[in-house]
């Protein structure tokens, strides 16, 4: 099936120069296990392994550029073609520590080259990451010279909120229909009475959306939750398990997690105690049909799309 | 299900996916992927762990289940973690408990710094301030003590602001040694080294020669107490609140301290007074019970006895104020010429207390430990002050009363002794207090000594403050070694002090404050004449005071 072909599947490039944080961060955000010996000598030549997918349909590639081996250099430059198809999402990642400016706007500069030969419609992200140590403002230089392509700037780091806020975002202009999606989660809420609801991305649990019947005092639950959550997944995958649903109670609120679409996982919060899990499980289950029916609106045209290539 | 803290894990297998209902149990093989506190016992009942300090320990427990333990890749870097005020210890059980901070329980309010300066500097040359005050005559003993006070107090601000003038570096944790190292490089290191190793060594072996002095007549006194011998040898004045002359000195020129070869051993030939003499044998008997002490690898354990010393100087005072109610005063004031029951006013063997003295109010070596941990840093040098003041004011409180309360018809004031002491009998029940509350005050501060000694010259020859059992050990030998030896030979404390205090003055009061002052002033262009001329004469002021010692 043309969806299964790593070549021709949409990808989500990740790019940066070596040691800029792109394999911390998709540890990060994909709960993978960084094992030591991936602490590689050379550069990431990754597109023939990557099996991370997301969103369905997309495959995460790393991909490091401008690195001073001549070899990576020339197999980078032949290999441009197809590295820069199907490219759906392009986030590249900026060193905040770098000194060599110039030449990192320069490898941006023929990236975009190449999205725009290969991929023109492909959304570009730019994410100023390490900014724990220094704070630069880059984003009108970034966006000035991303011109004809649009690009949305963000500042990261993994040891604040900003990362997880950046990647969300990200994830959030992705969904087909998400602002449609918000809504009916809205009403799905109100109709099953409960405190809160989240959805999560299948794979990495950034929240896509959310909602809160009254103000929450933690501004950093979500990030939280899906930490949990990862740290669940880690443990499950060491058994070779997959997580699927979960519930937790006590006397004051009950929780359940449980698989929603095919992208998504849904997370609901019901403070009355007096409600028994199998309504919700049931009213979960009914609702799942529901929003699966909105997310294949445009899951044809996708795969569509995808065989006149 | 009961409460947050009771849980249950249950798998459930069906087909190929495992669904898992969670109730965690709190067994210790489950960690708590995260509990938020509901409380904080802590200072303020209202506070909760802040929301970022949560989000942050959140990431700091998923980022470490992704590398292995070695990996140092999502190791949190200094700057993003949280200062001490912010970390908390989360209990089993949901609560957090904010730590207290070393910097926070550092800080002492003014009274504690003044009372903590106080109580360092107050050494053995308490007992000697009666006898400086004859050497220097009434008159003049007083002014020096208030001069040498001033000095003394000019130079250790001088050596308090020495770390606040260096540019770009961090001196937080700085001593004097180091600021001498970084004006003078090796020179300086080494010559404040030597120095404040004189002074120390020096105090240990005035302890030897007290201690020897204490126990000899502590066990007199039980010996006496138990064989009901009353004895009444000595020459001293009669009654009640008897005051003894030692050594009665039939020559009124010299000075007393050559008297210590005129020795009458009691010779009623008992056994007892063979194997019980103040320098024969008793400094030898403190071997066995010090020595072991001194290889002790801490000294932590001596430490919590510096109480005592407070108790010692207080009870002193208590002492000294109810000998002088007794005794009355007794004072005829000479200008120049001495008498045969009293000294001139001013006399030419005054260095010998300015020499005293230096060692009295010296506490250069480590002031600047002292108030790094005073609450309020700009009443450093009111704080210091007002210490000063207290010393002196304890120093003169001593040495005036027992001058004055010496009772002169009968005893010439040259009968003062060194260590005041020594000027009533064994048979005195109050002295007989303050020798042994002294005696179990010094042998709890010796080790404490020695550690220092220890920890300084071995610190700086080895690296390593106990390089190895033998090299401790030999240190130790010399160290008890030179106090046996003045014990047996030359125990007059008085000279002990005034030539260590002046030699160790000389460098660590007088020159390396002034000249590390001055070379900063120099190095920023702001050198005057005035300064300059000032703190060269403080220079020649040490240097001469060294030179008094030897030739007055």
């Amino acid at each position: 099936m043309v969806q299964n072909d790593p070549l021709l599947s949409s990808q989500v490039l990740l790019m940066g120069k070596s040691g800029s944080g792109k394999t911390s961060m998709r540890s990060i955000i994909f709960a993978n296990y960084i094992a030591r010996d991936t602490r590689r000598l050379g550069a990431t030549i990754d597109v023939e392994h990557s099996h991370v997918r997301f969103l369905g349909n997309l495959v995460l590639n790393l991909w490091d550029c401008g690195g001073q081996d001549t070899f990576m250099e020339n197999y980078f430059t032949s290999q441009r073609d197809n590295i820069f198809r199907n490219v759906e999402v392009l986030i590249y990642v900026f060193d905040v520590e770098s000194r060599e400016l110039e030449k990192d706007m320069h490898y941006y500069q023929s990236c975009l080259e190449a999205i725009l030969q290969n991929s023109p419609d492909a959304k570009i992200f730019c994410l100023v990451h390490k900014m724990d140590l220094i704070f630069k403002e880059r984003e009108d230089d970034l966006k000035r010279l991303s011109r004809p392509l649009a690009c949305t700037c963000f500042r990261t780091s993994i040891w604040d909120e900003t990362l997880y806020k950046a990647w969300s975002s990200i994830v959030y202009q992705l969904i087909p229909n998400v602002q449609q999606l918000e809504c009916n989660l809205r009403n799905f809420a109100q109709i099953i009475e409960a405190d809160e609801v989240l959805l999560f991305e299948r794979a990495t649990f950034l929240v896509i959306s959310h909602y809160q019947c009254k103000e929450q005092r933690d501004a950093h639950r979500f990030e939280k939750i899906s930490n949990i959550i990862k740290q669940f997944k880690l443990s499950c995958s060491k058994l070779a398990a997959s997580f699927q649903s979960m519930e937790v109670r006590n006397s004051n609120f009950a929780a359940f997690i449980d698989v929603f679409t095919s992208n998504t996982y849904v997370m609901v919060i019901m403070s009355d105690p007096s409600i028994p899990s199998a309504a919700t499980l049931i009213n979960i289950r009914n609702a799942r049909r529901h929003f699966e029916k909105l997310e294949r609106v445009d899951g044809p045209k996708h795969s569509l799309h995808m065989r006149m290539r | 299900l009961s409460g947050d803290q009771s849980i249950l894990v249950s798998f459930i297998l069906t087909g190929q996916n495992y669904t898992f209902f969670f109730y965690f149990l709190f067994a210790l093989s489950f960690r708590p992927f995260h509990v938020e506190p509901r409380n904080i016992v802590g200072d303020d009942a209202q506070e909760q762990v802040s929301s970022e300090a949560a989000a942050l320990s959140s990431r700091v427990h998923y980022y470490g289940r992704l590398t292995a333990s070695s990996d140092r890749l999502l190791v949190p870097p200094d700057h993003v973690i949280p200062s001490p005020e912010d970390i908390y210890v989360y209990s089993p059980l949901g609560t957090a408990f904010k730590v207290q901070g070393g910097d926070s329980t550092a800080k002492n309010p003014s009274i504690v710094t003044i009372f903590a300066i106080w109580n360092t500097m107050m050494g053995t040359s308490i007992l000697s301030m009666p006898w400086g005050i004859k050497q220097a005559g009434f008159t003049l003993g007083i002014i020096i003590i208030v001069l040498m006070g001033l000095l003394t107090l000019y130079c250790c601000y001088r050596v308090l602001k020495s770390t606040k003038s260096i540019p770009h570096v961090d001196t937080s944790d700085w001593e004097f040694p180091d600021v001498c190292k970084y004006y003078f490089g090796g020179f300086g290191k080494w010559s404040s080294l030597v120095f404040s190793l004189v002074s120390l060594i020096g105090a240990m072996v005035v302890y030897w020669v007290l201690m020897s002095n204490f126990l000899f007549n502590t066990g007199k006194f039980i010996y006496n107490y138990v064989h009901n011998v009353s004895t009444s040898d000595a020459f001293g004045t009669n009654g009640t609140d008897r005051v003894i002359c030692p050594y009665p000195n039939l020559d009124p020129d010299g000075d007393s301290s050559t008297l210590q070869y005129y020795v009458k051993e009691n010779s009623t030939g008992q056994v007892f007074d063979l194997w019980w003499s103040k320098t024969n044998t008793i400094p030898f008997y403190l071997i066995v019970l010090l020595l072991p002490l001194l290889n002790f690898r801490s000294a932590s354990f001596f430490a919590r006895f510096t109480f005592l010393g407070t108790l010692s100087v207080v009870y002193l005072i208590f002492l000294v104020t109810y000998k002088a109610i007794r005794l009355g005063f007794h004072l005829d004031f000479h200008w120049f010429d001495s008498s045969t029951f009293f000294v001139p006013e001013f006399r030419s063997l005054f260095p010998q207390l300015s020499g005293v003295l230096t060692l009295a109010f010296f506490i250069h070596n480590c002031i600047i430990t002292l108030m790094k941990n005073n609450k309020h840093q700009e009443n450093n040098v009111r704080d210091l002050s007002l210490a000063y003041l207290l010393v002196g004011l304890t120093y003169l409180y001593v040495g005036v009363l027992i001058f004055a309360a010496f009772p002169s018809p009968p005893l010439s004031k040259e009968c003062i002794e060194p260590n005041f002491l020594d000027n009533f009998p064994s048979s005195d029940v109050l002295v007989f207090v303050a020798r042994a509350c002294l005696l179990f005050q010094m042998t709890s501060v010796y080790p404490l000594l020695g550690y220092l000694v220890r920890v300084q010259l071995m610190g700086q020859l080895f690296g390593d403050h106990y390089p190895g059992f033998l090299h401790v050990f030999i240190l130790n030998i010399l160290v008890v070694g030179a106090g046996v030896l003045m014990a047996r030979f030359y125990p007059n404390i008085g000279s002990i002090i005034r030539y260590s205090g002046a030699l160790c003055g000389l460098a660590l009061v007088f020159v390396l404050p002034s000249l590390i002052h001055l070379t900063s002033l120099n190095r920023r262009g702001e050198l005057r004449w005035p300064s300059a001329v000032f703190h060269g004469f403080l220079v020649l002021l040490g240097v001469a005071n060294l030179f008094g010692q030897f030739f007055m």
